[in-house]
């Protein structure tokens, strides 16, 4: 490709992100700063039970309470607000039972927050105890409680079971495994991760004289909400219209519970006429919002005395709790990545996701990736330590290489960085001294160990399901140019990744753009903002949309110029013809108007097609995959069980970088939430009850807690992806928390096969848990939401985009 | 959150007598880090917070003669940033600066410490170790009562209603003693203390422990000093095998106070090592 050879002006190089000003001065605004006049509060009240039949629910008596303007329940949905997707299982508040602790019953709008809680507390719902489903692997005993939705049609499927069982099969891994010198028989277990995104949930709607609404939502993908909620209120599409404000956070959690949210205000605004307003607490957004899964695995592989493996079998099951939300997809990213970034001559993966009371599962960064990566890392670790072979020595000897075939049947056979991901990972982190070194500590007291883990990940939605995103610019009369996409940036910089793809399509300063907040009513529908797909799909399609606009530009820049627009060349933003006279980009604009042209265009990209046989377990899962390799150095406190992880060494091949600061940035933070996977982040449901509900009980890890960490990145060039580009967001957490296990493990010779590695985890070889309480839980579902201090309202109320 | 009324003491006179106003329901507020936690978290017992975080006479950290005073609204940032704490109460030097972050230290202060209670405080053992008194004044008067004494359980102490801790005193340790702070917790700052242990201890002219001191956090529903476990070093040489031993015996004697609890497993381990470090700390002075 052409755009290879020229020097690129603006992409991969250092640039400010277009909102860090908005931020770090306090413009942005996100929906808890939101205020129109008018503007009621809306409250749920919330299961207190893991499972019960919903005896008798009457609102009036919340109707009676001062300042109580509406209450609403699923009989206000159409088909009382039953959605979901992949598995339609969820409405938009519980019909007919609850199934986890927090699940939403009714929605109250009041004059105040206060008046609201007060309205949703004298509800009077009857809640009929229903026997409890908490142990995963029971979930399709003959005799387990039934959780999930009756089976129609003679489907004779267990009802607890979730998603299909996701395969990958490549010959005969039993047959092999029998013929191996060496097997390894390993089970491994990852707890639940929450998000604990800065910003909890909230929404705003704003009921519109059509008799539609516009709903402001911190969602990650708006035209799904827009889709939900025109099918639940029973509205035309057009009279519905998302708008994604600031988010504060999202790391996948901000898709159902956001929908949601978004369902009742709106119809609560449609009841009402007024604007509604919800915003959830720290403790009711960690009961009511969805985590990533629990996931119970067992891996077996076999090898070659000489460390060639040979054989995966792999069986996994998703605890995902109540409902689906996205977690058959997570297991089906799971089953593709189980056996890890190696080549085996038979590989036999099985995953699915159950339903139990256990809160429920969805979308997290990884997506499944994150659990097997931790369990397959493991043992490919333990497998070295029983050969007496180097780890990385190990994964050299077996890992993907290019032109290799994939467990699936895919061919790898370009932008394949996963060697140089680990050779250098092992330089940058003096690998081969310390590993030598800390093999011969005595000391009793404090040890240190160095891991690594490698892995890869497929790039974005694979066989899930369509690949496409459309992307829109536009000159303004002010010269400033003006950007949408369909893919939003909740803080992932993905707004800067569109701006500088613009900036070097179109060839002017960054500083001329102007990228708006997504808005059904302006954004062209580009799919879920999911998967790590944004700088591909979306930025593939911004770079159509530019050059669109460009060649419209250049057409009227050669016509002012007199000339064929291939002798046009650019100095800065302005164009030289022959006469090499530098015109000025404003007046090539000009001319363009003058003569009539639109200075607006579109863009669209769509993925190369892949096909995946989930029959067979077979095919090609991915476009294509990103790679990576990294290493953690700990100090084990053997006396205590304390961790601290001294160092951390991240080397991905993320294809060619756009936004420097901003890959950076997504690999530190990646890495930040896996330590917190790693070592001291646990969601622990007892009897269906959420235990940890505020930060001082589910701990993320604090600026103290942060290694340094040393990042660079491999730049394989992949021809689809814009410039050459791939992805990060995701893949930047899957290896830590197994680097760090095996860590750990070379520290204190003791593997932990359970996340997280609590003190109690490293010291005994097992977690201790407290008495199960429901204090937390239930204190969570009626904890007041925050007030905020009334500021004097503005002259005039100005809600922005 | 719950409603309460404010106001702002100008001195100590003005806070017991506000404090002792029998209209209301008076309680005071220093830092407002435990405070404002549990008001948020639903009812409260008290009507009225009584401002006692800028009395003067109550921000004070002195010696005088043999007595170390310290004023109970004194910050945790004040803790560590006192040049006489630093050479005289180690210990307490660094549990402040293991107490939250930042914005905590800032705030929190050594009488809200004692007066919440905690059984994780932070504050606390080193006061204890120390053999601390806390000075309580009401409309009845004044009067001394050791820390130890005034913590009778997690969240309960010996003060009454319109009591007020003015300042904490307690004697400077002997001339050559140590003191430290092992804090345990499950991440690096902003960790509620799994287990903690203030120590202290001096060496005499012959080489033998003299001076021995030992409270640890987290341990027992009732803050005390481990008795049991300081006589056995008193009089010893100190060697490794020692302190093994003395961290043995300190979790014995917590596993005879509490009973097994189903932490116990791991604090018995893990109380064990923290003893033995500090005393290693205190007296042979290694690397770690
Ligand atoms: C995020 C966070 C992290 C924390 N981390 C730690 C930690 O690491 N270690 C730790 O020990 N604590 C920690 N705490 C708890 C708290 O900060 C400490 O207990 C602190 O010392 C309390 O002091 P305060 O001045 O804020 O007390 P306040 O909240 O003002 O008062 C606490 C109690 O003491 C009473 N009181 C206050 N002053 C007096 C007085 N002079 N006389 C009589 N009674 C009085 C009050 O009436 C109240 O009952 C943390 C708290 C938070 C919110």
């Amino acid at each position: 490709m052409s755009h290879f050879t020229q020097p690129l002006e603006y992409v991969g190089r250092p640039a400010q992100r277009v909102d860090a000003l908005d931020k770090v001065m306090g413009r942005a605004k996100y929906i808890a700063d939101y205020r129109v006049p008018g503007m009621l509060h809306a409250r749920c009240l919330r299961s207190t039970l893991p499972h019960a039949r919903i005896a008798r629910l009457d609102t009036t008596p919340a109707l009676r309470v001062p300042g109580v303007r509406a209450v609403i329940t699923s009989d206000d949905f159409v088909d009382h607000g039953l959605y979901g997707f992949p598995v339609k299982d969820k409405y938009m508040l519980a019909y007919q039972k609850v199934r986890y602790v927090g699940e939403a019953i009714a929605t109250v709008a009041a004059d105040t927050p206060q008046a609201a809680l007060a309205g949703a507390q004298a509800i009077l719902c009857e809640l009929e105890p229903l026997p409890a489903l908490f142990d995963a692997t029971r979930a399709l005993d003959p005799d387990a409680p039934q959780v999930g939705p009756d089976r129609k049609n003679g489907n004779r499927e267990h009802p607890n079971l979730k998603s299909d069982h996701m395969l990958v099969c490549k010959g005969n891994a039993e047959a092999e495994l029998a013929d191996c010198p060496i097997v390894l028989d390993r089970r491994y277990f990852t707890d639940w991760q929450e998000h604990a995104y800065i910003e909890p949930e909230g929404v705003l709607a704003i009921p519109t004289p059509e008799g539609g609404v516009v709903v402001y939502a911190p969602n990650q993908s708006p035209f799904i909400n827009q889709n939900n909620l025109a099918m639940v209120l029973g509205l035309p599409i057009n009279l519905v219209r998302v708008i994604q404000p600031t988010v504060g956070g999202s790391f996948g959690g901000k898709d159902d519970i956001i929908y949601e949210s978004s369902a009742q205000a709106a119809k609560l605004a449609l009841v009402t006429g007024r604007p509604v307003r919800m915003v959830f607490s720290r403790e009711e957004s960690l009961v009511a919002s969805y985590k990533r899964d629990a996931m119970h695995m067992h891996i077996r592989l076999g090898a070659d005395r000489d460390g060639t493996l040979r054989a995966c079998w792999f069986r996994g099951i998703l605890d995902s709790g109540a409902y689906a939300s996205e977690t058959p997809f997570t297991a089906w990213r799971a089953s593709i990545h189980a056996m890890g970034a190696y080549r085996y001559n038979a590989c036999d993966v099985d995953v699915y996701c159950v339903y139990t009371n256990n809160g429920y599962a969805g979308a997290f960064r990884g997506f499944g990736n994150p659990e097997v990566c931790f369990a397959v890392e493991q043992t490919v670790d333990e497998l070295a330590d029983m050969l007496g072979m180097d780890p990385i020595d190990l994964r050299l000897k077996n890992c993907l290489r290019l032109g290799d075939e994939t467990a699936h049947g895919q061919k790898l056979d370009e932008s394949m960085g996963l060697v140089e991901c680990i050779n250098t990972v092992r330089r940058l982190s003096d690998w081969d001294r310390k590993r030598a070194e800390y093999s011969r500590q005595t000391s009793t007291e404090k040890r240190r160990g160095i891991g690594v883990a490698i892995m890869y990940h497929g790039m974005s939605l694979g066989a899930e399901g369509a690949d496409y995103a459309g992307a829109t610019i536009s000159v303004l009369p002010d010269y400033s140019v003006d950007l949408t996409s369909g893919l939003t940036d909740y803080g992932t910089g993905s707004r800067t990744v569109f701006t500088l793809i613009a900036a070097e399509e179109l060839g002017v300063r960054p500083d001329r753009i102007r990228i708006q907040r997504p808005d059904t009513n302006t954004a062209i529908e580009s799919g879920p903002t999911v998967a790590s797909r944004t700088t591909v799909l979306g930025g593939n399609a911004m770079r159509a949309a530019a050059r669109n606009l460009r060649q419209t530009l250049d057409l009227a820049a050669a016509d002012l110029l007199r000339c064929d627009p291939q002798q046009l060349i650019r100095v800065g933003e302005s164009y030289v013809g022959p006469d090499e006279e530098a015109v000025a980009w404003e007046k090539i604009v000009d001319h363009a108007r003058e003569m009539g042209l639109i200075l607006s265009a579109h863009g669209k990209w769509e993925a190369p097609k892949i096909v995946w046989d989930h029959h067979h377990g077979r095919g090609t899962p991915y476009m294509a995959y990103v790679y990576g390799a990294q290493v953690a150095e700990v100090e084990v406190d053997l006396r205590t069980g304390n961790t601290q992880v001294l160092h951390l060494w991240a080397v991905h091949d993320i294809g060619k970088v756009i936004f420097p600061q901003g890959a950076y940035g997504q690999l530190y933070g990646g890495i930040t939430q896996g330590l917190g996977y790693a070592l001291t982040e646990q969601i622990t449901y007892r009897d269906g009850y959420i235990q940890e509900t505020n930060f001082e009980s589910y701990l993320i890890p604090t600026s103290v807690d942060v290694p340094e960490i040393t990042a660079q990145f491999v730049e394989s060039s992949y021809s689809y992806g814009p410039y050459g580009a791939k992805n990060i967001a995701e893949p930047s957490l899957v290896p830590t928390a197994p680097a760090i296990a095996n860590a750990i493990a070379h520290a204190t010779g003791r593997r932990v096969r359970e996340l997280p590695m609590n003190l109690e985890r490293v010291l005994l070889g097992h977690d201790l848990q407290p008495p199960a309480s429901r204090d937390a839980a239930i204190r969570g579902v009626w904890m007041e939401t925050r007030s905020m201090p009334q500021t004097p309202a503005p002259a005039a109320p100005r809600i922005y985009a | 959150m719950s409603a309460f009324d404010y106001v702002r003491a100008g001195s100590i006179e003005e806070a017991v007598a506000l404090l002792g106003d029998p209209q209301w329901v008076s309680q005071p507020l220093a830092g407002g880090t435990d405070v404002m936690v549990q008001a948020r978290h639903g009812p409260v017992h008290f009507q009225r917070l009584v401002d006692v975080s800028r009395i003067p006479e109550m921000k004070v950290i002195a010696r005088h003669g043999d007595e170390i005073y310290i004023g109970a609204a004194v910050t945790y940032t004040e803790i560590m940033e006192s040049r006489l704490l630093q050479e005289t109460a180690t210990c307490l030097v660094e549990a402040a600066r293991l107490v939250g972050g930042p914005a905590i230290a800032n705030a929190g202060t050594l009488g809200g410490n004692v007066g919440n209670a905690a059984a994780c405080a932070d504050g606390t053992p080193p006061l204890v170790c120390l053999d601390a008194v806390a000075h309580v004044r009401n409309l009845a008067g004044q009067h001394a009562v050791p820390v130890a004494e005034l913590i009778t359980g997690p969240h309960q102490t010996a003060l009454q209603r319109g009591d007020l801790i003015t300042h904490f005193t307690f004697p400077v340790a002997p001339a050559g003693a140590r003191s430290v702070f092992l804090k345990l917790g499950r991440r690096n700052a902003q960790a509620i203390s799994r287990l903690s242990v203030a120590a202290a201890g001096a060496l005499g002219g012959n080489g033998r422990i003299t001076f021995a001191r030992l409270a640890p956090g987290s341990a027992l529903s009732r803050l005390r000093r481990f008795t049991e476990v300081e006589t056995m070093l008193i009089g010893e040489e100190p060697h490794q095998a020692l302190f093994e031993a003395a961290g043995a015996q300190a979790s014995h004697v917590m596993e005879l106070a509490t009973g097994r609890r189903w932490s116990t497993e791991y604090k018995e381990i893990a109380l064990h090592g923290l003893v033995a470090r500090a005393l290693r700390a205190i007296f042979l002075n290694p690397e770690n």
